[in-house]
């Protein structure tokens, strides 16, 4: 098995009584797209608070590129980029030296920086503000700072937690591109967010975690086909008093005299039989829509439970 | 060791630090001077007139050192202790605690940020005394080595509260309540041995005693300890201190949930 960009092996974090992660294994390949969604308080935060070290764990391992977050953790740490969720830049640097510094925190000198530095602010659209404070700048301004900073060392890995919470639209669009850009070209990325069409767009593979625990832990699609069904709405061409009785149709939704049906919790292969049974009883389809589930869908019949 | 070690990370701290005190400049450097620009000025030249030379000084002249130091303890508890309390509090030190740096140099950091600034404070401090008095250190090896001493107990201390406090105002208890008072008894402004024999025999116990005795020698040649015991005991409760401020960075005190 390759070197996993990021392996978490029963992590565990307790707060007193309070069980924050339960027993969380999660392995993260090299280049992946990662989704970690969870509800609020459902552990997301300390889990990656726990990869980068602000948390410490209870019990449990995470490597990072096979460098153990404890035992070689310069190298670990070296190679981790991290957008927090929360502004904490400090409030003494101007912009450059925000990202200048953070860079020589990670044993890069200034020289070697600051052109990177620079190209940075551009290319998030800084420019206007770089020998600026942090606290001049409005709250989209501050994410893309946010975003510049985890990007200063170049990390292999950058963890984005929340990274479009509270920004515009136009602007949320602009950071999927950026952090497109930056998977296609190497970088593994763990998204965690509350935006789930944004793990939908963004994410190869997803892990949802829920109370501590991880309930769900596979590829973005298959977890859309298999977790939660979608729904098959037909309009048949004049109304019916009762359904056909075929096999494909049990659990159909139908009022007697109405020309809808309605079958929830299908997958698409099971089309061709239910249309099949409708042709076998002369009955002519007028409309047909199937409404696959989203992520949301998913997530929620997964948190919920 | 020493191989492995975050260097460019370390003088980024430090750097980081001297920014800082530059970009407050006038709540950490100038107040000091100005204070001891009127300490000098009202209470030397005023009352130190009536007062008779005092380690073969005059009164203005005995005052400068014992300023001098007075302004650097209080410099260098304020650096650190403000500046991790304000990191913590603001979540910036978050910066620094992800970053391959270890507790050592996290430590250093903070600490040769602090010294720097000791540093400034005590040739500005020393600079108003030539003008004023015409007092120069007679001895600058141990000036520099007690500045030195001082900063590293000082500043350690810093570290020690600002990982302890919860809010602002827990940093200045331990100024308003020991660090000031003791000073002042430490003979920042009389020699111990205008002091009763009981209170003379309690300035045994205070550490700023020491402190200021020792740093005092370097201008006037005299002091009232031995060397020796003055400089150890400070230099003990520095690594005392610098153990201590270690081990809670280490553990990630405060610092890491």
């Amino acid at each position: 098995m390759s070197i996993a960009a990021l392996e978490i092996s029963h992590l565990v974090k307790r707060y007193g009584d309070l069980v924050a992660v339960d027993d969380v294994t999660l392995r993260v390949e090299p280049g992946d797209f990662f989704g970690f969604l969870g509800p609020n308080g459902a552990g997301k935060t300390t889990t990656i608070n726990a990869v980068v070290s602000l948390v410490k764990k209870t019990s449990g391992s995470i490597s990072v590129f096979g460098h153990d977050v404890d035992h070689d953790w310069r190298a670990a740490r070296a190679l981790v980029g991290l957008a927090p969720q929360e502004y904490n830049f400090d409030r003494y640097l101007s912009l450059r030296d925000i990202l200048i510094y953070q860079a020589g925190y990670f044993g890069l000198p200034p020289k070697a920086v600051r052109a990177r530095a620079d190209a940075l602010i551009e290319r998030f659209g800084l420019t206007s503000k770089i020998n600026d404070e942090y606290m001049k700048l409005s709250g989209g301004m501050k994410r893309r700072l946010t975003l510049a900073r985890a990007l200063i060392h170049e990390p292999k890995l950058l963890i984005l937690d929340e990274p479009t919470a509270g920004v515009d639209v136009e602007l949320r669009l602009e950071l999927w591109d950026f952090v497109r850009e930056l998977n296609a070209a190497g970088t593994t990325i763990i998204l965690t967010t509350h935006y789930l069409e944004e793990a939908e767009a963004l994410c190869k593979n997803i892990a949802i975690i829920r109370e501590g625990k991880i309930v769900a832990s596979a590829p973005t699609k298959s977890l859309l086909n298999h977790e939660a069904e979608a729904t098959l709405v037909i309009v048949v061409d004049e109304p019916l008093r009762a359904l056909p009785d075929h096999p494909a149709l049990l659990g159909a939704f139908h009022t007697p005299g109405d020309a809808t049906i309605c079958l929830e919790g299908i997958n698409p292969s099971q089309i061709t039989s239910v249309l099949g049974a409708l042709d076998g009883a002369g009955l002519r389809v007028s409309e047909l829509e199937f409404k696959r589930s989203s992520l949301q869908d998913v997530f929620l019949e997964l948190t919920r439970r | 060791m020493i191989a492995d070690m975050n260097f460019v990370g370390l003088t980024t701290l430090v750097k980081r630090e001297m920014v800082r005190s530059l970009k407050v400049i006038n709540q950490v450097i100038w107040p000091p001077i100005i204070t001891t620009v009127l300490y000098v000025v009202v209470i030397g030249f005023s009352l130190g007139g009536k007062i008779a030379k005092i380690q073969g000084v005059s009164y203005a002249e005995f005052l400068i050192p014992g300023l001098i130091m007075l302004q650097v303890i209080a410099a260098t508890y304020d650096e650190c202790s403000s500046s991790v309390f304000q990191g913590r509090f603001l979540n910036a030190i978050q910066e620094v605690l992800i970053a391959p740096i270890s507790p050592f140099e996290f430590v250093a950091g903070f600490i040769f940020g602090s010294v720097v600034r000791a540093f400034l404070i005590a040739v500005l401090i020393g600079i108003v005394g030539v003008l004023t008095v015409h007092a120069v250190p007679q001895n600058w090896l141990l000036a520099i080595f007690t500045i030195f001493e001082v900063s590293l107990l000082f500043s350690s201390l810093g570290i020690i509260f600002g990982l302890m406090a919860e809010k602002f105002d827990h940093i200045a208890i331990l100024t308003t309540f020991v660090i000031t008072p003791l000073t002042f008894v430490g003979g920042v402004f009389t020699p111990a041995t205008l002091l009763p024999v009981p209170l003379r025999t309690l300035e045994l116990f205070n550490p700023m005693f020491y402190t200021i005795d020792a740093f005092r020698r370097s201008y006037t040649g005299e002091s009232f300890l031995p060397l020796w015991l003055s400089l150890g005991a400070i230099g003990f409760l520095a690594l005392l201190g610098l153990a201590i401020a270690w081990r809670m960075v280490a553990i990630g005190y405060k610092l890491r949930t």
